[in-house]
This record gives C-alpha cells, structure tokens and sequence, in this order.
C-alpha cells in the first residue's frame, strides 16, 4: 500500500510543473542577481585585472601584455599617492560625521512630535534625488561668484566687506566642501538604518533602565550604543563602500582640483583611463579600490557579528 | 474520494488550493510575471519598427554649442534640408564638453555608435579606431583650396601619414577686456602684450577690486590660456620634431610669470573654474579681463545686458618671444571604422564645406572656415558687425597670423593629446601659482610625466 502511495508521489513530482518545484524555482529567482552581479560587478573586476596587465588605450582593440609596469608607473606617481591620501581622509572624516549624525538624528527622530513624517521626508530627500543632481545644486551654492553661502553670511554681517571664501578654489575648504556633501548625501541612510536599530530595542530594556535610575547619558553608552552596534557598523560598512568608491561629487564640484587636492583614486582612475585615454593605467589604478575595500568588509562585518553574539 | 484524490496532491498543490481562494496562484502569477519578462524582453525584437525610415541613416554626435543659434541652425534647418536631398535620415545627438571623451571611449569600447563623431580637439588617441580623412581634404581641397596650416597640424600624423580627423572650423581666442576699466587706467584698446596685464590689470584690480580671470583649473580654457602663455614666452611641450622640450629655461619664465599674474592681479577663484566660469564672471562685471572666443560678447549682445557695449576683443599677447594664441576650440570629425554608413558621412562633411558661410553665419561668426575661400568676405562681415562697439569682431580678421594649434610646433599627437586630457600644464601652472610647488620643482614633475607620457605613445609607435 505504502509503496503504491510512494509510486503515485513519484510519478506526481515527476508530472509537476516547474513553477511548483521548490528548490528549481529558488534557484530561477536567485539567478537574476547572480547573473547581475556577474555581469556588473565580476566580468568589470576580472576585465580591469586583465587591462591593467596590458597596454590598453580608449582607441586600442588589440593589446600586449606588459606585466607589472602599469603599477610600477602609478606608485612613482605622486598624483597617485596624493589621490590615495586624499581618498582615506575623504572617507574617514566624513564617515565619523555621517555616525555622529546620524546617531542624534535617528535618537532625534525615535521620539514622537508633531510633524514627524514631514521631517522625516526632508531628511531622506538628499537620499532620494540623484547624486548629479545634488551635486550640481551644490556647484551653485559654492560658486566663486553667486556663492549663496557667501551672500548669505555677508548680508548677515557674519563676513566682512573683505571676506569672500572660495570654497572650492583653496585646498582645505574645497576639501571641506566636498566632505560636507558627501556628508549631506549619505547621512538619511545612515540615519534610516540607526533608526531601525532603535526601534528594534525592546521596550522593557529602556524601562528597566528607568527603573534602575539611568540617566541620559548612561543610557546612552550602555544600552542604546551597544545594542545598535552591529547595525551602526553595517551602515558605517555602507557609508565607506559608497564614498571610498565614489567620484559623482568630486567629478562635478572639483575635478580634483585645485591641482589635485580633492583628486581621489576614483576620479583619478576616470580621468587617467577615460578622460586621458590610457585604460590600461585607469583600471590599474581602480584596482587599488579593491584590497581597501575587501579589508574594510571582512572587519566590518566580523565585528559586527561579534557585536551580535555578545 | 475526497480523500483519495487529496492522497496524491504535493504539499504545493496543496496549498495552491487555499491560495486560490484569495486571487492569483503561485503558478499562475509565476506564469504571468515569465510571460511578461519574455515579451518585454524579446518584443523590440520581432515587433515591427513602424519609425524606421525609409533609405539610409547618418548619426552625428557633436557638442553643445556655446551660441545655441547655430544648434538650432545645424538641427533644424541644415541636417534636414541635407537629408532630404540625400534620401537620408540625419540624426543630431548633442552632449556637454566634458561628456565628448567619455562617449568616444564608449563608442570604441562597443564598437557601435555615430557614423560622425566631433570633437573639440584634435583626437589622435583614436587613430587606429578612425578611417584615414585624407580623402575628405583632397576632395574639398580641390573644390575650395587649402586648407589651413592649423587644420593640418591638428589632424594630420606626420609618423603614419595618416590623417585621423577632418576640422571643418575653429574658434578663434582673443583677449576679451572692459574698455571702461582699461579706457580708465589708460589702455582703451586693451593689453598688447602679457606685460601690459600685469602691469595694468594690478593697477585696475587695486583702484577697483576687479580682477583679472585666467583660469587655473582642470578645464578647457586654463588649457588653452596656459598653452598661450607658454608658447609666447618660448617654452613648448615638444619641439617639431615631437621631442618633450617643457622643461627649459622658457617655461621658467613663463611659470614665473604666471605665478606673479595670478599673486598680483586675480583671486583664487580661478582655481576652482569650469569652462563657462570666466563668461559667468565677465558677465558679472567681476573680472576686468579674461581669454575667451565670442561667446562671452555674443550672449551679452543676445541678452541685451548692458555690459555689452563695454566689452572689447584684441589680440593674442606679445611675450618676450612672439605674440601667439591658441585656437579656442578645434571641431574635429571623425568617422569611425565601424561607423555604418561611411560613405554618407564622407558627403557630408564635402557638402558641409560647400556650405560653410551658412554655419559661419549661423555661429553668429563663432567658427571660423578652415578652408577660408569658403567665406571670401570674411574681414568685411566682421567688421560690418552691427553691435556696438562697431568693429569689435575685426581684430578676429587675421587670427592666423597669431594662431597656432595644440602640440606647436609640432603636430597635435596622442602624447600631446594625453597631456592635454589629463591637465598636466595646467596643473603644473597652478602648483605654481598658488605657491604649493616652486615653479622649478612644478615644471619638474610635469616633465617627467610628459616623458613618460610620449615613450608610451612612441612605442606604440604612434609618435
């Protein structure tokens, strides 16, 4: 009998379609990401290694493998070492910004007031427009001429008649001004995230430690702090990855200048590979993203799986 | 029997039974949403292109204008009528100035794209992806004379005997000054020399507090203004015979020269510029001197601003060495080899030349003939010119007595084209400049990339 039920079951999975079979259709709904991530991310990856080992330029078709003298070049290049600093101090300091931040905005945001959502909206819209766009907008705001910063602070006496900064034409303020928009980009979603680490406290925990007496700041360090760890270094993870990588800003604010100050590897491997024409020294650089980047993941995210456990 | 059928259902079928009662199945909604992908993605294929024209196509990319009049001209009015006479449907696309490399690359890369590409500088980068042009000068040649030296120069490569593009125009650079500022201080018809910007435009930005604006940045017109300063106080990139030459007792001078020019008469400002920055200021009343073509005169005469009649042109500055400028900008087209309809593309660019004095005029006298016969009366237009003050446009007359091409005295090669696309003049300009680098050690660090620039170039033997 149990055998006859067996055979009905076998030749019922054998007849069925191939929507109703479980690990098939997983398999079908995860290719589509794999397929992306190959085609986006792996074949880029592999094709800038194989560039990078050769004499590629925009309007070569064939190409000689030159070894290693693509890397021998860019670390003799200071505009290399320069780009590879300013891409480090780039990141960290507007990441340590954006963690701060975002942290008082998020605990800002967890408590209930009236208009809530409007300020929530306001605050993701930097998060929402697109990056070229954004940045135009700022290119205005930090224009040498219009600067509505500069007409603002003079109007209110701030500046006087002899003070007119260009932001983006001294090395340490359009260092700043770059940092700072990055730091208004990437903050909604460092915020979004902290905030969902809030919100996932349990209630108990907070009236415990009322009950316990804890005051702001001991709650601060002690539970809300440590409790949202894993997820602030997941969105730090995040915030690193994006502007490590990024060029969108410095391409339409700077073009690295002035001479090279803002240059970062990204945009230095653009101009290098696309703009200057020399492919093959641009993925050579790009490749420097990568070793960065790998060891920023793995900390990360070990730490914040530690994080989780403890 | 209930029972006996419900014996052989998977658990999936099973639970298909309940879902159904509140809509779509899992299958069917598997179903729909694979139907939808597949016609979404093979439809464009197999569904007929009720646009397609009949007869052939030709696709252009070219730039932005800076006078959106002739845009309007070359779109409108010109590709159409073209078209037409040749049973082709022309395409225009247009893409910003710093979009035109990016999209060279990206056509190369796909091997697909317009079947006539324009740049703004000669392009000899893509000298193994590009038809040789000869053909397209010979025939204009023969029907219009020659062609300027500085066409040549831009497009021709001396080591292959190829020529990797065809200039249709260029735009010339004069000085652009307030004449109410200079007139003030002395100098009405403007600055002769270099030396006279230094001297009078300090004088200016001290009585006033208007600067002098020559930009310093990683854009266009630094390029071109640095190139100018350069070549007039006798430093070069190369000599004639494409050897690096920059760093020389010359480009001493002229870097020293520049460091105190910018100290002196401007504000850091330019070394944040974009390409439109100095018409912007100029436009303001912000600056009392920049080096610009016309576009700056011409949207001030357009808009009707008042600062319009105040706004002279002269000619390139004299240096210790000669008075020399660059052209402003260089159209060069290319026909790729993969471009589909080569042929269409060569008989354009012919007829183009036949027609020129239209896009002459159309460009409200922005781009200049490289085949000057194709505008004889050329000096008279210019100086016929209705917009005050009368005659402006007639310093343009003999621009290629002062003009030279990128690359001089040489040839416009790929090494010169990298420098050139990657900054390295202006850069070492505004290290300079600004005080970061000692000039010594800034002409220095452009040198050696120079160096290695074009032994990369010459062992691919393309220099």
């Amino acid at each position: 009998m149990s055998a006859s039920i067996a055979r009905q079951r076998a030749a019922a999975g054998r007849n069925r379609p191939w929507c109703d079979d479980e690990a098939l259709l997983g398999r079908m709904l995860l290719a589509p990401a794999v397929i992306y991530i190959t085609a986006l991310v792996g074949f880029p990856f592999f094709l800038a290694i194989f560039y990078s080992l050769s004499d590629a330029t925009v309007g070569s078709t064939t190409l000689h493998f030159v070894g290693l003298r693509n890397y021998e070049g860019i670390l003799q290049d200071p505009t290399f070492w320069r780009s590879l600093q300013n891409a480090i101090v780039f990141t960290l300091i507007s990441q340590a910004l954006v963690v701060v931040l975002g942290k008082i905005l998020a605990m800002a945001l967890y408590g209930d007031f009236r208009g809530k959502w409007l300020v929530r909206l306001l605050i993701l819209l930097p998060w929402v427009a697109p990056m070229s766009l954004g940045s135009i907008g700022w290119l205005w705001i930090f224009d040498p001429v219009y600067s509505i910063i500069n007409w603002s602070a003079r109007a209110l006496h701030i500046f006087g008649p002899e003070i007119w900064p260009v932001w983006l034409g001294q090395p340490d303020l359009a260092m700043a001004s770059v940092i700072l928009v990055d730091v208004w980009r990437l903050l909604p979603l460092a915020t979004v995230i902290i905030l969902a680490g809030l919100s996932a406290i349990p209630q108990d925990i907070h009236d415990a430690a009322q009950v316990d007496g804890a005051g702001f700041w001991r709650h601060l360090f002690m539970i809300n702090i440590p409790l949202v760890m894993p997820i602030m270094l997941v969105a730090l993870l995040f915030g690193i990855v994006f502007t490590f990588t990024d060029m969108i800003v410095i391409f339409v604010l700077t073009r690295g200048g002035p001479f090279d100050t803002t240059q970062v590897i990204a945009s230095y491997s653009f101009f290098t590979g696309v703009q200057g024409g020399d492919l093959a020294a641009g993925a050579a650089i790009s490749l420097f993203l990568f070793p960065v980047l790998a060891a920023v993941a793995v900390v990360f995210l070990t730490l914040a799986r530690r994080a989780e456990v403890a | 029997m209930s029972d006996g059928i419900k014996s052989v259902l998977t658990p999936a079928e099973s639970q298909e039974e309940t879902q159904q009662i509140h809509g779509v199945s899992r299958r069917q909604f598997v179903h729909a949403a694979g139907a939808a992908g597949l016609a979404a993605s093979v439809g464009p294929f197999i569904l007929p292109r009720s646009a397609r024209a009949a007869g052939k196509t030709l696709k252009i990319l070219q730039w932005a204008h800076f006078v959106p009049a002739y845009d309007k001209w070359f779109d409108n009015e010109y590709t159409r009528r073209w078209g037409e006479k040749n049973d082709t449907q022309v395409i225009v696309d247009h893409v910003g100035i710093p979009a035109i490399n990016s999209r060279a690359a990206a056509e190369v890369s796909a091997q697909k794209g317009h079947d006539l590409f324009m740049f703004l500088w000669p392009a000899p980068t893509y000298e193994t992806q590009v038809i040789d042009h000869s053909e397209i000068y010979q025939e204009c040649e023969r029907k219009h004379g020659k062609a300027i030296d500085l066409a040549v120069k831009s497009t021709y490569n001396p080591k292959t005997r190829k020529y990797f593009g065809f200039s249709d125009s260029f735009v010339p650079d004069p000085v652009n000054y307030r004449i109410d500022l200079w007139g003030e201080a002395g100098m009405e018809k403007g600055p002769a020399s270099w030396d006279d910007v230094l001297k009078v435009g300090r004088k200016i930005k001290d009585k006033r507090n208007i600067p002098v604006g020559i930009g310093l940045s990683a854009e266009l017109d630094t390029a071109m203004a640095m190139r100018t300063s350069l070549y007039a106080f006798g430093g070069s990139v190369q000599d004639q015979q494409g050897r690096v030459t920059l760093d020389s007792k010359r480009t001493l001078e002229a870097v020293k020269f520049v460091q105190a020019l910018r100290k002196e008469t401007m504000t850091p400002e330019v070394l944040a510029w974009d390409a439109s920055s100095n018409n912007r200021a100029l436009l303001a009343g912000k600056l009392s001197l920049c080096l610009n073509a016309i576009s700056t005169t011409r949207a001030a005469e357009n808009e009707k601003l008042p600062i319009a009649d105040q706004l002279g042109l002269t000619k390139a500055l004299r240096g210790p060495v000669r008075a020399i400028g660059l052209e402003h900008v260089m159209d060069c087209y290319v026909i790729w080899n993969f471009a589909e309809n080569k042929e269409g593309a060569k008989k354009f660019l012919v007829d183009y030349i036949d027609d020129f004095l239209d896009g002459f005029k159309a460009s409200q006298y922005y781009n200049f003939p490289c085949f000057p016969k194709t505008v004889p009366d050329l000096p008279k237009m210019l100086a016929a010119d209705p917009h005050m003050p009368r005659g402006k446009y007639s310093v343009r007359g003999d621009v290629l007595n002062w003009a030279t091409n990128v690359g001089y005295p040489g040839y416009a090669n790929a090494a010169v084209d990298e420098i050139f696309n990657t900054w390295v003049i202006n850069t070492m300009f505004a290290k300079a400049a600004s005080g970061a680098m000692s000039p010594e050690a800034a002409i220095k660090e452009a040198d050696t990339k120079c160096k290695a620039i074009f032994a990369k170039w010459q062992a691919k033997k393309l220099v």
